[in-house]
């Protein structure tokens, strides 16, 4: 059985003017295997965080339908195998992390002697185990998408629906993101995940869909997507600039063309990374 | 476990977590604080008594008191909070999760009848405690006045706060049907007092029209009745000043009045939430 099975869905909204109506999601069908990990991926304004929100129940499409295991999400019941990070994860400020955890866990039926060490490990494994009792609405912005991925794994839940789960958050929490996506492959969980930022996806989904304008435009695995076109990347460390006009013809004497050279994003990254680790280390100077 | 414990036992959890909202706010603490102070400073003004006796003015102000900073607290804190959940995006959280909206709402219900009973109970101890201690003190002053014991009916506030606490909750409930379906908190905190005024001051009309001879007139009134909650009949400070308790029966068809009422908005407000967009 699918986990998730969504077939013509359409969601209209009210715009400005009495009667107008704005199409945010237009006819997408998709489905989503138990165990599967998929990336949608679109650009802002694409309908990602529609369809997901369609798919938990939060909105009532205007055509089309949605199933969570076969079965209605917008019965509470259905819900409850699933964890959700929305896009900007908002908490009544006056609670702490731990509070927050808690409240969430408890709403999905957990109780018992052993609630409050799940909550305290759930909040630790995403790195805010010192600021637990800290009010959320002090969190900073990377700190509330942690908190957000805490309670959406509090309960162990079967279906993860993540929406931009890397946004807002640096380069180490990105990684622990990364980490936890691997985990849940390895826990064989379903993921659905939503980013604008196609490497994202890459490193971590089986499949990918691409949403434009409310229509899905592209579905396939990450390596048939890569391989359209004939495309790969190659990254080259200090690449000197006279040499880029050397490379550029010794690949077109072979057929091949030099499409970008672009600065070495990835690269920066793990020298940022690791010049982070090398600060926080006992001992370890910096670069 | 059954679906009704569960939707039961999450409205808790709901309004456990509003209360402890609250409980860190400043506007139910301020209220709570205007109120004590209007109550207390009841006695400073106590020479301005437009000629009623001392205790009676004194027990006046403060059921008066109780009855303005509790409808600001009925109307503001579930407007608020409701929207604070919708707008600010923690809905999503708790909706996403096996939560009913029906939960939801029953969970904002509750957690603003708990604080309101808490408020109630709050101010009528502290008027109850000021108003022993004025009369312990005019007690001494005029034996003669006090032969037969003590003239305030302590027992009657208590019926007198009960009833305060079921207006007010009449008063929350349908400001929270007026936010389930709003579009913004300000037009619901608005809508609130705009229902308290039309509430409180209905059973006016309905005694004008309902006295008239024409049919129409009479089936208005009855209509006005039934569609719109008589807070006016909340209002027992005027029974237990004038010397006695209400009757058992009265007050319990008075408590059957409000949970009617609560039941019908709570549910009319869970209907407009279901359909509601996230």
């Amino acid at each position: 059985m699918n986990a998730i099975d969504v077939t013509g869905l359409t969601k209209d909204f009210a715009a400005g003017a009495p009667g107008a109506r704005v199409r945010a999601l237009d006819g997408v069908t998709l489905r989503v295997r138990e165990g599967e990990i998929v990336g949608l991926l679109g650009p802002n304004g694409s309908g990602k965080s529609t369809l997901l929100k369609l798919i938990l129940g939060l909105l009532a499409p205007t055509a089309g339908s949605c199933r969570l295991w076969g079965a209605d999400p917008r019965e509470p019941a259905t819900r409850a195998a699933v964890g959700y990070l929305p896009e900007a994860p908002a908490f009544p400020p006056a609670l702490t992390g731990f509070e927050v955890v808690r409240l969430q866990a408890r709403l999905s039926g957990m109780s018992g002697a052993g609630l409050n060490e799940r909550v305290g490990r759930a909040l630790a494994d995403v790195g805010l185990a010192a600021a637990m009792h800290q009010r959320a609405g002090g969190y900073s912005l990377g700190m509330g998408r942690r908190l957000g991925l805490a309670q959406a794994l509090v309960h162990d839940p079967r279906l993860l629906i993540l929406d931009e789960p890397a946004s807002g958050l640096d380069p180490a929490g990105e990684a622990a993101v990364g980490a936890l996506l691997q985990e849940s492959r390895a826990r064989s969980r379903t993921i659905l995940l939503s980013s604008h930022l196609p490497g994202q996806a890459a490193g971590c989904c089986d499949r990918v869909v691409l949403l434009h304008r409310g229509r899905l435009v592209l579905e396939g695995t990450v390596a048939d997507l890569a391989r359209r076109g004939g495309r790969r990347a190659l990254m080259v460390e200090a690449l000197p600039a006279a040499l880029v006009e050397d490379l550029r013809t010794w690949l077109r004497e072979r057929g091949a063309r030099l499409v970008d050279v672009a600065p070495p994003a990835a690269a920066l990254e793990r020298t940022y990374r690791e010049a982070v680790a090398a600060a926080t280390t006992p001992g370890g100077g910096g670069p | 476990m059954s679906p009704l414990v569960r939707s039961t036992r999450q409205a808790a959890l709901i309004g456990g977590s509003l209360l402890r909202e609250c409980r860190r706010q400043r506007l139910p603490a301020l209220m709570v604080v205007g109120a004590a102070a209007f109550t207390g400073g009841a006695w400073l003004l106590r020479d301005f008594n437009f000629g009623t006796s001392e205790l009676k003015f004194l027990l006046d102000a403060g059921l008066g008191a109780q009855a303005l900073f509790g409808a600001i607290l009925a109307i503001v804190v579930p407007a608020q909070q409701f929207f604070a959940a919708v707008e600010g995006r923690t809905a999503q959280l708790v909706l996403a999760r096996p939560v009913g909206r029906e939960a939801f709402i029953a969970g904002h219900l509750g957690g603003a009848l708990v604080l309101l009973m808490g408020f109630c109970a709050l101010l009528t101890l502290l008027l109850a405690a000021m108003l022993w201690w004025r009369e312990t003190g005019l007690m001494h002053a005029y034996p003669e006045a006090f032969a037969h014991g003590r003239r305030v009916p302590y027992a009657g506030l208590a019926w007198a706060a009960l009833g305060q606490w079921l207006r007010l909750s009449v008063l929350a409930a349908l400001t929270l049907f007026v936010a389930s379906y709003a579009r913004s908190g300000v037009f619901a905190t608005l809508a609130g007092f705009g229902a308290l005024a039309a509430c409180q001051l209905q059973h006016v009309a309905r005694e004008h029209f309902g006295a008239l001879a024409s049919a129409s007139a009479r089936t208005g009134a009855w209509l006005l009745g039934a569609l719109v909650p008589d807070l006016h009949r909340f209002d027992l400070a005027d029974q237990i000043t004038a010397g006695g308790a209400p009757p058992a029966g009265a007050v319990a068809g008075l408590a059957a009045y409000a949970a009617i009422w609560l039941a019908v908005l709570g549910t009319l407000a869970a209907c407009c939430f279901w359909h509601r967009d996230l």
